[in-house]
């Protein structure tokens, strides 16, 4: 019985942060990085039932991406999954959520795991693809934002409820394997103590390539995406002053400023 | 005093001596031997079983300098001035019962020295004559001593209805299996009557022994040696007691009273009794930085803190049994004080008693039966742990050197390991992962706060200073707390001080982390910041935030970070001192100002704040809880990262009524960051809002500096 569990290192950007020479993304220098929020509660979920089943059941946490990586799965080592997988080498940078997808339905097709578990979306780049594209290449039954689960290792069915708009809920029965994106709330994510965090280096994590996951080059990197970022910029704010002095200046000067917007 | 006004003077007098057995059937002598026998074995069995389950815990490295030690138990034994503070009376009572107690065992071992050792050997006698006679009044007066004391502490039980001398516990609900303790309350209470009806029957059989023997003029005519017994036997006489009845009262009231005192010394091991060895021990075993520098551990080991009972060291598990229970630190205790969950003792009491319960009997229960954490008897609850806001008051006032503190952040360490604590704390520890600082600011901005000085401030990491300023979270961070971060850099730079700073490569200190019990988060900090420390050129370091000074101070050296280290009030008051800040007017405010616990407590910090504010020109008056008595504002161990609960009254709400109270109040003067935060918010929240000001000393030292117009100066 295994639950494969995928997850992101996210990154957040400084209140004052620049964008990268080429107009695509933040510069890494203001990125502050983490483990993606939703991620948490997945591999919490998966940890449960390894709990309650009694050490019958193997977590393996997956993620694509450089070894920086490393840090949050040790992280989610520290929470107790068993074993890590990264995928990566340069081929993988650019990748699109259909791309990285892709590359984990390969480790999937290989772990031949009984559930996959993938946070709802990454609190960076708010996709909310990658869980469901990667069941759409393995050709399994998805739901998404699953806010609560029942599901017995080994059973064929697993019941859960998925979070509507407006509050309402449905509850859904779906056969096994399947891959369920986790909504925040569903449980209380544990604590990785900074001591189980360092004792976890301890444990291995699997640096693989996408070709030796049999993917070819055109399957991942800008190549195997449908999408690309053309640019990355912060929209203009709408700018407020308050005008001050006598009444009389304070006409002159809105007389003014409505003339700039006139353009005269 | 002239021997000869208690009776004629008698040297070398042998026949004036007690004849021991006297009267007795060797037979029955012998009987009472086996008696004394059978009572010391069943002491030393108890006193093995107890030191069995203190080596039942963990090791803990408190052998060295056993002299030193030693002296410094024997001082504060003697002295006793560990139990007077705070405590006058009970003070008093136990040296009263403690002297009573010594002279009656010291007099006691002579009369056995002589009678079974140089006498029964060599033949060699010394307990007559003289000797006997200051030896008999010695004891009289120690008896009355010992009698004396009790009595008093009996009054305090009875009468004095003192809420520390109330065992129910503030962790439990009544109706709890252990809620109300009230077999403190009888052990107490069977203690008392024990040694008053030792004591009595002690002056009694004195007295009847001298109407016994009356016709002896070597026995009555130095009756007065011995006063109380021959005041009793003046009113036992008067009364008609015949020589005959009081040879027999004599027999039965002399196996009564052996067999109580045998008793007595039997029970030691097993009763509160046993706090003279206990106590003198924890004494012994002392760590003056209990609670300044915690235990460090081997984070790469199986387990961390404590979670089983065994997992104490025997220190800790001695510590639990030296409590005698005198409350002080219940009394002490903040959070206990505002209706917390927590009573230091009652900690130390649970564990006791789980101690007893697991670790006395001839073989280990299951791992599983050691577990201290949970709601079960003699459990702690993990509420009561977070409620602790590691202010050092408890342990600060033991009496008895019992480490409250260590042990509570040891528990926590546990919980946190488990995840067990408060969402917000979880996530606050996270954030400090992540950033260094527990606002989740990006580290490029922690020097933010220099931008709005019209002088820069030395990078410390790039250009060799005189001065290294650790600024510390709160004082980077919290916006008000900028400003009197600004102030101190102007006075500094005014003086003409080489000062820099680390920039972003400072980090959260870790002294809270490390008390909430996040030990390898603490140790990823402090390791980061002795490195950047040490890549820099300085003399010494300075800092306005006690909890970075704690932690730098005292627990660095443990990761390899020695440094010379000082809290800018002591840096002010020796550049006063020094004249190199001249005052523009003195201030006359009518001020208080509070300890704040890491600076005063915690490293004896008290006296050059004060001074500070007596140069200024104002007068301090103190409040009731002061200098070592200090009551904690409520941010300690962590807490400030923990939300207190609505509806009930927060330590700092709690300060603010109590300066409240003193009259014409104007400025109530921290030297904290977190106080300012803390008070300044509970001024509000307290409703007194208008009364006074809650002002961060730089902020006065920096108004004194200004000039001000007239008007400017009264609108504090």
């Amino acid at each position: 019985m295994k639950i494969l569990v995928t997850v992101k290192q996210v990154a957040a950007v400084d209140d004052d942060f620049e964008i990268r020479t080429d107009g695509r993304d933040v510069d890494p220098d203001f990125l502050i990085h983490d483990l993606n929020e939703w991620d948490n509660f997945s591999l919490e979920e998966a940890m449960k039932i390894k709990e309650a089943a009694g050490g019958e059941v193997e977590v393996v946490v997956v993620s694509v991406g450089p070894e920086s990586v490393d840090e949050e799965l040790r992280k989610c080592l520290a929470k107790g999954a068993d074993r890590a997988i990264r995928v990566w080498d340069d081929s993988v940078e650019g990748s699109d959520p259909i791309a990285i997808a892709r590359i984990i339905a390969a480790v999937a097709k290989n772990e031949a795991p009984d559930m996959l578990f993938a946070g709802v979306q990454a609190s960076d780049h708010s996709y909310a693809a990658t869980g469901i594209a990667t069941a759409s290449f393995l050709g399994w039954p998805h739901a998404a934002v699953v806010s609560l689960l029942n599901y017995t290792p080994g059973s064929k069915m697993a019941t859960l409820q998925r979070e509507l708009e407006g509050g309402t809920y449905a509850e859904v029965e779906l056969e096994c394997p399947a891959v369920l994106t986790i909504q925040l709330g569903i449980n209380v994510p544990r604590y990785a103590s900074l001591r189980g965090i360092k004792q976890a280096a301890a444990k291995p994590i699997d640096v693989l390539t996408p070709s030796a996951l049999g993917l070819a080059a055109t399957d991942v990197g800008e190549a195997g995406s449908l999408s690309r970022v053309r640019r990355m910029y912060v929209p203009a704010k709408g700018q407020a002053e308050l005008i001050e002095g006598t009444p009389a200046e304070q006409v002159a000067r809105l007389v003014k400023i409505i003339q700039e917007f006139k353009g005269v | 005093m002239d021997v000869a006004l208690l009776g004629p003077a008698v040297s070398d007098q042998k026949e004036v001596t007690r004849i021991l057995f006297e009267g007795f059937a060797p037979s029955t002598i012998e009987f009472f031997y086996l008696l004394g026998l059978s009572a010391i074995g069943i002491f030393c069995w108890g006193f093995y079983v107890q030191i069995r389950k203190y080596r039942r815990g963990a090791s803990a490295g408190s052998w060295n300098e056993l002299w030193s030690r030693a002296r410094q138990m024997a001082q504060l034994v003697l002295s006793h001035r560990t139990i007077a503070r705070r405590d006058r009376g009970a003070g008093i009572a136990h040296r009263f019962i403690f002297y009573g107690f010594l002279v009656l065992f010291i007099g006691t071992a002579t009369i056995t020295v002589e009678y079974d050792g140089t006498s029964r050997f060599f033949g060699y006698k010394f307990w007559y004559g003289d000797f006997y006679l200051w030896f008999s009044l010695a004891m009289d007066l120690a008896g009355l001593s010992l009698l004396s004391g009790m009595l008093y502490m009996m009054y305090r039980r009875k009468w004095m209805k003192l809420p520390k001398l109330d065992y129910k516990r503030v962790d439990r609900q009544p109706g709890d299996a252990d809620y109300d303790r009230s077999f403190y309350r009888r052990e107490d209470w069977a203690f008392l009557w024990t040694m008053i009806f030792i004591g009595v029957t002690g002056f009694v059989l004195e007295a009847v022994r001298l109407v016994w023997l009356g016709s002896d003029p070597h026995v009555w005519n130095y009756r007065w040696w011995s006063p109380v017994g021959a005041l009793l036997a003046q009113v036992m006489a008067s009364t008609g007691l015949s020589a005959e009845g009081a040879g027999l009262l004599r027999t039965n009231l002399w196996w009564f009273h052996g067999l109580l005192a045998l008793t007595f010394i039997s029970l030691i091991p097993f009763t509160k009794v046993k706090h003279i060895f206990t106590a003198t021990g924890s004494l012994m075993f002392r760590d003056p930085l209990a609670a300044q520098r915690l235990p460090k551990v081997d984070l790469t080991g199986e387990k961390i803190g404590y979670n089983t009972i065994t997992d104490f060291t025997w220190k800790h598990l001695l510590n639990l049994d030296a409590c005698t229970k005198c409350g002080r630190c219940q009394e002490a205790c903040p959070a206990n004080a505002v209706g917390a969950p927590l009573s230091p003792r009652d900690v130390i009491l649970s564990l006791r008693e789980f101690a007893n319960n697991a670790l006395q009997s001839n073989a280990l229960p299951d791992e599983v039966k050691l577990n201290v954490h949970g709601k079960g008897v003699g459990q702690v609850f993990m509420e009561t742990l977070w409620s602790c806001r590691t202010c050092m008051a408890c342990v600060e006032i033991c009496p008895v050197a019992i480490e409250h503190v260590p042990i509570i952040v040891q528990l926590r360490r546990k919980l946190v390991e488990e995840g067990e604590m408060d969402p917000l704390l979880q996530k606050t520890l996270q954030t400090i992962h992540k950033t260094g600082n527990s606002f989740g600011e990006s580290k490029r901005k922690r020097a933010t706060w220099t931008k709005a000085l019209d002088f820069p401030v030395k990078d410390a990491r790039t250009d060799p200073v005189d001065l290294m300023w650790f600024v510390g979270d709160y004082a980077s961070f919290d916006p008000r707390n900028q400003k009197v971060t600004q102030g101190f850099a102007r006075l500094l730079h005014n003086t003409g001080i080489d000062f820099g700073i680390l920039y972003e490569d400072e980090m959260n200190a870790g002294n809270d982390v490390r008390r909430v019990g996040e030990e390898g988060l603490y140790e990823l900090l402090a390791e980061n910041n002795i490195a950047s420390l040490n890549k820099s050129t300085f003399k010494s370091i300075v800092t306005t935030d006690p909890h970075s000074f704690n932690t730098i101070k005292n627990e660095y050296p443990d990761f390899g970070g020695k440094y010379e280290i000082e809290h800018y009030t002591t840096v002010v008051k020796r550049l006063m001192d020094q004249g190199r800040i001249k005052l523009d007017h003195l201030l006359n405010y009518r001020v208080t100002y509070h300890d704040p616990c890491h600076l005063g407590r915690f490293n004896k910090g008290f006296d050059a704040p004060r001074e500070i504010l007596k140069t200024l020109g104002c007068e301090l008056v103190e409040m009731a809880r002061n200098r070592d008595n200090s009551f904690c504002c409520g941010a300690g161990g962590g807490r400030i990262w923990i939300p207190d609960p609505v509806g009930t009254e927060k330590p700092s709400q709690n300060r603010m009524r109590e300066a409240c109270a003193i009259e014409g109040l104007q400025v109530f003067v921290v030297a904290c960051p977190k106080d300012l935060t803390m008070f300044e918010d509970a001024l509000k929240t307290s409703g007194y809002e208008g009364k006074f000001v809650v002002r961060e000393l730089i902020e006065l030292i920096e108004e004194a500096l200004t000039t001000v117009t007239e008007e400017e100066a009264v609108a504090v």
